[in-house]
């Protein structure tokens, strides 16, 4: 799965998040179908589902926390598990309509990860060029995700370097929070600055430049496949 | 590659440089180089070293004095055309590291000058075997020890095809083999090369000649052997003699 050809694999999930965010508030069967892309890409693409969910772990909660008032307001019954019996549900739209919200989140933040599991962030922003996205925010992504992981360098560095001189405390005492917060915008700007320079003394300008790849038949038939599966769940089934 | 009348690759001429308002780094440097040389750069810890090799490639514009590379005067005009001509490797490989692999970092530099495909790949594959790094080249930038970065940063200037290459304390944090196999490397490089350095051993192992700073001047310029054995001059501005040298 790595090997293939971004474009396909951003088409593939533009287009699923397009087709899951469109499916109606209470089309909850067709979206448990729409499982199989995530299914596919764990599988094929070798993802350990632990790592995955320790790295969504931020993003999963907000995801699921949408849509979790719906049963409040939508008390519509649509239908009973075990009617007739003593121990009668009634299932009403609010809560299908919170587990539809939820799941779309969710399939949503799943293929965006499997995306980015599977291609390096030159590709994704190669596709992304590709497909005809304006320069400048193709170069806004990189530079943040260049950013972004260099400023997560510096808050270890200095997590660390705070831990071993505090042994016995648990986090950050709230004392140091002001100065570590100031220590690390100001180390994280100052490699930020390093990491710019290095790319103008090589001739970044703003341009957006990476080597041109070849398309195999299967580039093609991956995203046409998915795409068709996804055109079939959503309108045909 | 164009040079000056004297066949100058670099010339600087009463180079003055603050950063702050009346406290001068730089101090009218005078200073010129011919291709091929190798040139150590040395001197205390604070005395504008770095500045003076920052200054060269045009990360900072507001000097006074006369400043060329390649017969071009360092201003803003000339700055792409001067950076085509001059690689800096710089002291942290992790700011000079930035893409995910090794390989797509090496072909950064090439493919911003627009090169084709061919091209490109065929300086990368130049780069990595002067640096012995062929191997490693689809590694992750993240998996590298602190030498094999080093030696990756390295490679990514030498894929530039650079007239002259700056290197700010290249072998700090290196381990005796690594340090080794960067002079090695270093002394197969036909550029002007212009290195800063705490560790006059390795200067005195990569340079022919050595131009002492301090004070935001320069007190000596001349045979690297000469000047690395003057104990009295070392010693009066910070420095010691190198190891290998004050063993006798």
């Amino acid at each position: 799965m790595n090997r293939l050809h971004p474009v396909g694999k951003l088409l593939v999930c533009v287009f699923y998040i397009l087709v899951v965010t469109s499916f109606d508030k209470y089309a909850l069967d067709k979206l448990i179908l729409m499982a199989v892309f995530p299914i596919f890409g764990f599988v094929v693409g070798e993802l350990s589902i632990k790592e995955g969910l320790y790295r969504m772990r931020l993003i999963l909660p907000l995801v699921l926390f949408v849509g979790i008032f719906n049963p409040f307001f939508d008390r519509n019954v649509l239908f009973s598990i075990g009617e007739g019996t003593a121990h009668e549900i009634a299932v009403t739209g609010g809560v299908i309509s919170m587990l539809t919200l939820m799941l779309k989140g969710f399939y949503a933040v799943l293929s965006a990860y499997i995306l980015i599991a599977t291609t390096s962030i030159e590709e994704i922003c190669y596709g992304l060029r590709a497909i005809h996205v304006p320069k400048i925010i193709v170069i806004v992504i990189m530079l943040i995700y260049r950013y972004f992981g260099l400023m997560g360098n510096e808050a270890n560095r200095i997590m660390t370097a705070y831990m071993l001189r505090a042994p016995k405390q648990k986090g950050i005492h709230y004392r140091a929070w002001g100065s570590l917060v100031g220590q690390w915008l100001l180390r994280s700007m100052d490699r930020a600055s390093a990491v710019y320079e290095s790319m103008t003394l090589r001739g970044f300008n703003g341009d957006f430049r990476v080597k041109r790849k070849g398309v195999n038949p299967i580039d093609v038939l991956y995203p046409a496949a998915w795409i068709l599966m996804f055109v079939f769940i959503r309108y045909i089934y | 590659m164009h040079t000056g009348i004297n066949g100058e690759v670099l010339k600087i001429e009463d180079l003055h440089f603050s950063y702050e308002k009346g406290e001068e780094v730089l101090c009218g440097v005078n200073l010129t180089a011919k291709d091929g040389e190798s040139i150590g750069i040395i001197g205390a810890n604070g005395i504008g070293k770095s500045t003076l090799m920052k200054l060269l490639v045009g990360l900072r514009l507001d000097y006074t004095g006369t400043l060329e590379v390649a017969g071009h005067p360092v201003n803003k005009e000339n700055l792409n055309h001067i950076r085509e001509h001059i690689g800096y490797v710089f002291q942290d490989s992790d700011s000079q590291l930035f893409l995910s692999t090794v390989e797509e970092d090496v072909a950064f530099g090439p493919q911003n000058y627009g090169l084709s495909d061919e091209e490109v790949e065929r300086r990368v594959s130049e780069a990595l075997e002067k640096v012995h790094m062929t191997e490693l080249r689809k590694r992750h930038n993240y998996n590298l020890s602190g030498g094999e970065k080093k030696l990756a940063s390295i490679a990514t200037i030498l894929s530039m095809e650079p007239d002259i290459i700056i290197m700010d304390e290249p072998s700090i944090a290196l381990d005796p083999r690594n340090r080794r196999n960067l002079i090695g490397i270093l002394n197969e490089i036909k550029a002007l090369k212009i290195v800063t350095s705490h560790d006059l051993d390795f200067i005195l192992d990569t340079c022919e000649r050595v131009v002492l700073l301090d004070e935001g001047r320069i007190l000596a310029d001349g045979d690297a052997k000469e000047i690395l054995r003057d104990k009295e001059l070392l010693e009066s501005h910070g420095l010691e003699l190198p190891l290998s040298l004050s063993r006798g």
